[in-house]
């Protein structure tokens, strides 16, 4: 017996599913639903997977790896001109780290969640700069939960200004290609 | 002659599922045919999804969305075909499987075979009561 899943139950799943897939597994999943119980455990175990699939085929390891090379130089070189002995310091260069990272899970979830077939200058940017905000967001929750985590707000801002700029040039200029209806950007 | 990557068991058990299902190979028509095909094993509709897309970047199958149907709240259906390179691929899989089993047969013999048969028949009449 089919049920009617509650729409905003429906809604807050479609949002989760990269836009790529979202039509045939929201359809999928009304057409399993039996009740809205089923509906939500259905969503939550297939979610995940289908998002880590639609991660897989949008991203690109070497130029993830240029881009994580640009990103640590960009904050080490931030670093080196503003506050070099945060550079001898404890966890200096770990710490360098944290801010390239999370500027680059912003931009495998942004290739993964984009919609496929669409590319333009300021779509490729958007990835670098949510990554950005992400950043300045994620310091200043470090600053008041774990402040030996969060870098000095010179760093930071130079660090991801020149990571912005450099991650946003190679995505102009590496971009993939899309090869199928799902395929990549 | 381009020459199909080897393929794992799932993603046998998932081409041979599309096969079986001919126009109406989609996420749950394909979900419901693995499960048949891996009973007891239940399988869950992620791990489909998954090795459908892997099954088309490798080129063995591929898909296209249908027109939206009201009982998925207008919503359209990703359907797949097998392509050549997947019935090729499943064609090398049933032969070596051929292989495995005469190969099986030849050592413990027929009489395995009838166990094994009446042992399946028991465990598909419980699972149909």
């Amino acid at each position: 017996m089919h049920a009617r899943p509650p729409r905003a139950v429906q809604a807050i799943v479609a949002l989760f599913i990269p836009f790529a897939c979202r039509e045939e597994v929201l359809g999928d999943f009304q057409e399993r639903c039996t009740s809205p119980t089923q509906y939500c455990r259905d969503a939550i175990v297939t979610v995940l997977l289908v998002i880590l699939s639609r991660i897989r085929r949008t991203a690109n390891p070497q130029l993830l790896l240029m881009h994580a090379f640009v990103l640590y130089l960009s904050f080490y070189g931030a670093a080196w001109f503003k506050t070099p002995e945060l550079l001898y310091g404890s966890w200096g260069l770990m710490r360098l780290a944290i801010p390239g990272a999370i500027t680059l899970l912003a931009l495998v979830l942004e290739d993964a969640y984009a919609k496929p077939g669409y590319r333009s200058p300021l779509r490729l940017a958007r990835g670098p700069l949510l990554g950005f905000a992400w950043t300045l967001l994620s310091q200043a929750a470090f600053q008041t939960a774990h402040s030996s985590l969060a870098l000095p707000f010179w760093i930071v801002l130079y660090g991801g200004a020149l990571g912005l700029l450099l991650t946003s040039a190679l995505r102009m200029l590496f971009s993939p290609p899309s090869t199928s209806p799902q395929g990549p950007i | 002659m381009a020459k199909p990557d080897s393929i794992g068991q799932f993603e046998q058990l998932v081409l041979t599922a599309i096969l079986t299902r001919r126009d109406d190979a989609y996420g749950v028509t394909i979900h419901s045919k693995v499960e048949e095909l891996a009973s007891p094993k239940t399988v869950s509709l992620g791990a489909i999804y998954v090795t459908l897309d892997r099954l088309e970047d490798k080129g063995l199958v591929k898909s296209w969305l249908s027109d939206p149907t009201p009982e998925r709240g207008g919503r359209a259906k990703r359907c797949y075909r097998l392509e050549a390179l997947g019935e090729r691929a499943l064609e090398e899989s049933a032969v070596t499987a051929k292989r495995i089993w005469d190969g099986i047969v030849e050592v413990w013999g027929k009489e395995w075979v009838r166990d094994m048969s009446k042992e399946w028949g028991k465990r598909l009449g419980r699972e149909a009561g």
